[in-house]
């Protein structure tokens, strides 16, 4: 079986958001539920103040925090999927331990105050035990996976489109989408990057160009020290997240 | 004897019917606004998982623990000055561990499935599977200690055995819950290996808050209704512990603000010197709720005195509940991996839905307490006339 791992050019992204776009449609999350998302960071004062950017999935680790803390098992680690984290919402408590337990913080509740407004679930309610119903939903639902549109009361987050990539065929290197035969199974967020910064392949075959990307260009994961071992791999200039600190707006 | 409990009566019929209607209209509240709102009715978040109802939790079952390890005093450690506070120590610590639970069940997600999913997921990595098994345990330890002493049986081998079993369990369960907190190394605020040790002694001291307080309310706050041997210990060795324990919370209190205040990582100083020093509501329970009523036990003379250490319990239980807030919710305030985005800490206050949980839980305490003043003799000791000179020995051993 494959490990699917992610490669990020940071020289390449342009910010410009339409990963966490298609992310959002292609899963049906609700706006501010970003599985996918760019964070901005500034830094420094002029004249050697930067702007820095870097999109964050779920980094689907191997050794992955929220998987040990999870009580029910119902967020684990498969892998005969790639190594895939996924949420089993059937078995999900909503006691929210693995939120407190991931570094990156990218699991989301849902069940809460509207991340932004006006509040979705509102104005399409819920059916069927789904925390909203909207009009347009992905033809896939797989709740042992988290896959499909979030009931109440359980944790959600990014799968690597697992929908998509576990129809490619077996023992493919790279999920590119500039080839015809693969594209249908590369994951949205990689699909729709305009200047093609995302890449997507197996880090277990030593041909794949997600490998030879990390090796030449020298990849690095994020906040390594955590010890979680993130497949995503980030390349290029300005890989780290300066540290928080409390700005007046002005 | 045990004449003097005012629960007996028609003031703790009172009681009961008061605490009774504000734990069904708070429970109601609550119910409706999680049926029409869902978990929006809280504030809890994305941002801040873990917002007043899990620290209440963590509240109640930790100062259960507290009057579990209280208990042991007589029960496991053979104290007997200390025998006729063990049966009203073990009663609060099982209904206010129920309360606490009730809460809980209130603010997870799925609760039902909690009942097979934990089983059946075996899950021995995480420390929350552990807390279910754990609390389980002390609970039904609780329970069976307190059917013993039902049946007067306080000195035989298996009395003895439960309640070493039962402080056993006490002290995995509640050590073990300091480490859901303090495993977690990616919230630094909160990683700590020393952490039960500081549970414990938040927990003691909560746990005896409690103990006097319902003491004196069991006997309309009037010392001099209460059974002699439980007079004697309430002016001699209790309040000196109570002391105690009070200098040693406020120690490893001040010691965890100067490591975090001394650190350089955002992610612990500035929970302290921004978060929770700045708020005013800290201020007035680390002084008022722990500082003051440790000044005012240090005191021989006043320790002594009914009102004071009503004052003192009241101070106390008020203080904690506070302390464990603040830690439960400054463990999440600063943004997780979001570095220069955000602006600033995250501002989280419990909803009205969240108050009443805390409501709720507090409610359901009184009214289990009535009943168990009312249907038991919670007072009940096996040294109703201990001699002075026996009572002394036994206090010097308590100190050691
Ligand atoms: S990034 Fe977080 S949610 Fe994703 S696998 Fe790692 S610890 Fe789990
Ligand atoms: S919220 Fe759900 S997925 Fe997360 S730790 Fe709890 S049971 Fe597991």
């Amino acid at each position: 079986m494959a490990k699917w791992g992610m490669v990020i050019d940071l020289d390449k992204c342009t910010g410009c958001q339409a990963c966490t776009t298609a992310c959002g449609m292609e899963n049906n999350t609700l706006p501010g539920e970003n599985w996918q998302d760019v964070l901005f960071y500034s830094e420094g004062e002029y004249p050697s103040g930067q702007m820095k950017w870097l999109p964050r999935p779920c980094m689907q680790c191997e050794d992955p925090s929220c998987v040990h803390v999870c009580p029910t098992r119902a967020t684990y680690k498969d892998m005969n999927a790639g190594g895939i984290v996924f949420v089993d919402w059937n078995k999900c408590i909503g006691c929210k331990y693995c939120m407190i337990a991931c570094p990156y913080g990218v699991r989301f509740y849902a069940d809460e105050k509207p991340l932004v407004e006006p509040d979705l679930k509102n104005i399409f309610p819920g059916e069927n035990g789904q925390l909203w119903s909207p009009p347009y939903q992905g033809p896939d639902e797989d709740w042992r996976r988290g896959i499909g549109v979030q009931p109440k009361g359980v944790v959600s987050k990014c799968t690597f489109c697992y929908h998509r990539v576990s129809k490619a065929p077996e023992g493919v290197a790279d999920l590119d989408e500039d080839d015809p035969e693969l594209v249908e199974f590369v994951p949205a967020c990689v699909r729709t990057c305009p200047p093609k910064a995302r890449y997507f392949g197996d880090l277990d075959n030593p041909q794949s160009n997600v490998n030879r990307l990390i090796g030449n260009k020298r990849g690095v994961r994020l906040r390594d020290e955590t010890g979680n071992r993130p497949q995503v791999y980030y390349l290029g200039a300005g890989a780290g997240v300066p540290a928080f600190q409390r700005r007046e707006r002005s | 004897m045990n004449d003097g409990n005012v629960m007996k009566g028609g003031a703790g019929t009172g009681l009961l019917v008061i605490s009774l209607l504000v734990m069904v209209a708070s429970f109601g509240y609550a119910a409706s606004s999680l049926a029409t709102h869902g978990h929006a009715a809280f504030n809890a978040s994305s941002n801040v998982p873990w917002g007043q109802p899990i620290s209440t939790y963590l509240y109640f079952a930790l100062a259960s623990s507290g009057l579990g390890l209280l208990a042991a005093i007589p029960l496991v450690f053979r104290v007997k000055a200390y025998y006729p506070i063990a049966k009203r120590c073990i009663f609060l610590a099982f209904i206010v561990l129920v309360s606490g639970m009730a809460v809980l069940a209130m603010e997870l997600g799925h609760t039902f499935r909690m009942l097979w999913a934990i089983p059946f997921g075996m899950q021995v990595q995480s420390a929350m599977f552990w807390m279910g098994v754990l609390y389980l345990l002390d609970l039904l330890f609780l329970m069976w200690k307190f059917q013993r002493l039902e049946g007067k049986d306080w000195d035989s081998k298996a009395a003895r055995q439960i309640g070493i079993a039962s402080f056993l369990g006490v002290l995995l369960a509640s050590g073990n819950l300091a480490l859901i907190f303090g495993m977690m190394s990616m919230r630094p605020f909160w990683f700590d290996g020393s952490l039960p040790i500081y549970f414990y002694l938040t927990g003691i001291a909560s746990g005896m808050a409690a103990l006097v307080f319902y003491t004196y309310l069991a006997y309309g706050f009037k010392r001099e209704a209460m059974p002699e041997p439980l007079q004697r210990l309430l002016t001699g060795n209790l309040p000196v512990l109570f002391a105690a324990l009070l200098g040693v919370t406020l120690l490893f209190v001040l010691v965890r603000m100067v490591t975090g205040l001394y650190s350089n990582m955002p992610e612990v100083s500035l929970v302290w010197s921004d978060y929770i020093l700045a708020s005013p509501v800290y201020h007035l329970s680390l002084w008022g709720g722990l500082l003051l009523p440790f000044l005012l036990l240090l005191s021989p003379n006043l320790r002594v005195q009914s009102g004071v250490q009503v004052l003192c319990s009241v101070l106390v239980f008020a203080g904690l509940f506070a302390e464990r807030y603040f830690f439960v919710v400054g463990g999440q305030v600063i943004p997780l991996f979001k570095g220069t985005w955000a602006w600033d800490i995250i501002h989280y206050t419990p909803s009205a839905a969240e108050w009443s949980l805390t409501f709720m839980g507090a409610a359901m305490i009184f009214v289990l307490y009535v009943l168990g003043e009312k249907y038991f003799n919670l007072s009940d000791s096996p040294v109703t006339t201990a001699a002075p000179e026996t009572s002394r020995a036994a206090t010097a051993g308590a100190g050691a």
